[in-house]
């Protein structure tokens, strides 16, 4: 560090480091792209093996070693006053203060006289919806109903009763299909239903956010899944009547 | 006096010339605002195991891709900078040409992504775990954008031979950019 400032100082003038540093911007580069590979590929060894701080080194220590290296030799903060230095270190420490200051009640549900109600629930329910997510998924194949699997996978965009307001549809757009209106029914027969839940809406030319689900059911499940879909229309318009 | 440059721009007291010692601080203020926002992050995803279902459905190879791009517009960014210095505005407006369109493919591959994750019902109201992917990587993808369109006007005077010193300027915030992103892959994708 003393050799940097007596570099600085010799230049004595405002322009700082401008004369150029010889730093062998080529190789950094290519140092940076092979932590790159090592970041990418450590997690998956460490995921093979079991072996959980090979992913967190791989992740997060590459991560600082990166960075550092791109803060030092691109942004040449190495050859930066000392006085920069100390300005991003206090900001630094400042924001570890702060996240050290509130992850006591952030970091754990409860404490000697308290307990984060919300916090232990979301726990609850995160971890048991995955578990019947995964039991949805797997029983598929054996105990298939079509009122099952329309409301484990069509639903969340459909919606329950049909009606295309399920709550991962309200974002989308076109929006998703409403089943119980008469208007969808007027040019779609049983053909083009099954059609579109073995390749997609877009094989029709609709919108391609209705994904292909040929690959998940069987022929027969897609035809009794679609005949559920019809049951949704009402009365006098669908397929069916 | 029309063509004078504002006082600031022409003395120093700290040594460090003016354009650079803002960028820094600007640079300064970044840190919190970012890592105020990633340690808040990193402290809901230890508290809250279930995380790693929502943090399972992040792709990891879009995420790797979008690495590559911003690390190698990095390279190009300082390039530039190198040629600034010796004076060849040409050479330096052509790298950060390289630059902008680093920043453009990162954008593309971007919404890519979000367009599928959107589309399966991931949106930024799916659960606290996705409103944090769509804040951090938002944000990060806003000072993408304003680097690209500043870099522009920078790379313009540049290669007219103009305001050559600005090119290291708008690359130490380029590279800062980077380097949010170098922890922003490690823990929303690769951390599963």
């Amino acid at each position: 560090m003393s050799e940097n400032n007596e570099h600085e100082h010799s230049k004595g003038d405002d322009h700082g480091h401008d004369g150029g540093h010889h730093v062998n911007y080529f190789g950094i580069y290519v140092a940076l792209v092979v932590l790159f590979l090592i970041s990418v590929v450590g997690p998956e060894v460490g995921e093979a093996t079991g072996l959980r701080w090979i992913t967190l080194i791989t992740a997060f220590g590459i991560a600082i070693v990166k960075a550092n290296l791109v803060i030092q030799n691109f942004m040449h903060l190495k050859w930066e006053k000392n006085l920069m230095k100390w300005v991003l270190a206090t900001s630094l420490i400042l924001m570890f203060l702060m996240v050290a200051g509130i992850s006591p009640d952030v970091m754990n549900h409860e404490g000697n006289n308290w307990e984060n109600l919300a916090a232990k629930a979301a726990v609850e329910r995160g971890v048991d919806g995955e578990a019947e997510e995964e039991e949805v998924v797997a029983a598929a194949p054996l105990g298939f109903t079509a009122e099952s699997a329309y409301q484990g996978i069509c639903a969340t965009c459909h919606g329950a009763e049909g009606m295309g307001n399920g709550p991962a549809g309200a974002a989308l757009d076109p929006p998703p299909a409403n089943f119980t209106d008469a208007a969808f029914w007027a040019d779609r027969d049983r053909e083009r239903i099954i059609m579109v839940l073995e390749n997609g809406a877009a094989s029709v030319g609709g919108s391609n956010l209705m994904a292909a689900y040929g690959g998940l059911y069987t022929d027969e499940q897609i035809a009794a899944l679609a005949d559920y879909v019809i049951e949704f229309a009402p009365e006098g318009s669908g397929p069916g009547q | 006096m029309a063509h004078a440059k504002p006082l600031a721009t022409l003395r120093s007291a700290t040594g460090i010339p003016t354009p650079r010692l803002a960028i820094w601080w600007v640079l300064a203020s970044e840190v919190v605002i970012f890592g105020g926002l990633l340690g808040v992050y990193l402290m809901h995803r230890i508290g809250h195991p279930e995380w790693a279902d929502a943090a399972a459905h992040t792709q990891t190879w879009i995420g790797a891709l979008n690495t590559f791009v911003l690390l190698t517009s990095s390279f190009t960014a300082v390039l530039a900078h190198q040629a600034a210095e010796k004076g060849n505005g040409k050479q330096a407006a052509k790298f950060l040409g390289f630059t902008i369109l680093g920043a453009l493919t990162f954008l593309v591959v971007k919404s890519f992504e979000w367009y599928t994750e959107i589309s399966h019902g991931y949106t930024i109201t799916a659960n606290t775990f996705w409103s944090f992917y769509y804040t951090a990587a938002g944000l990060h993808a806003l000072h993408v954008i304003a680097g690209a369109i500043i870099m522009g006007f920078v790379a313009v005077d540049a290669f007219r031979g103009r305001e050559l010193h600005r090119v290291e300027i708008i690359g130490i915030y380029w590279h800062f950019v980077d380097v949010v992103w170098i922890f922003l892959f490690p823990l929303l994708y690769i951390a599963k």
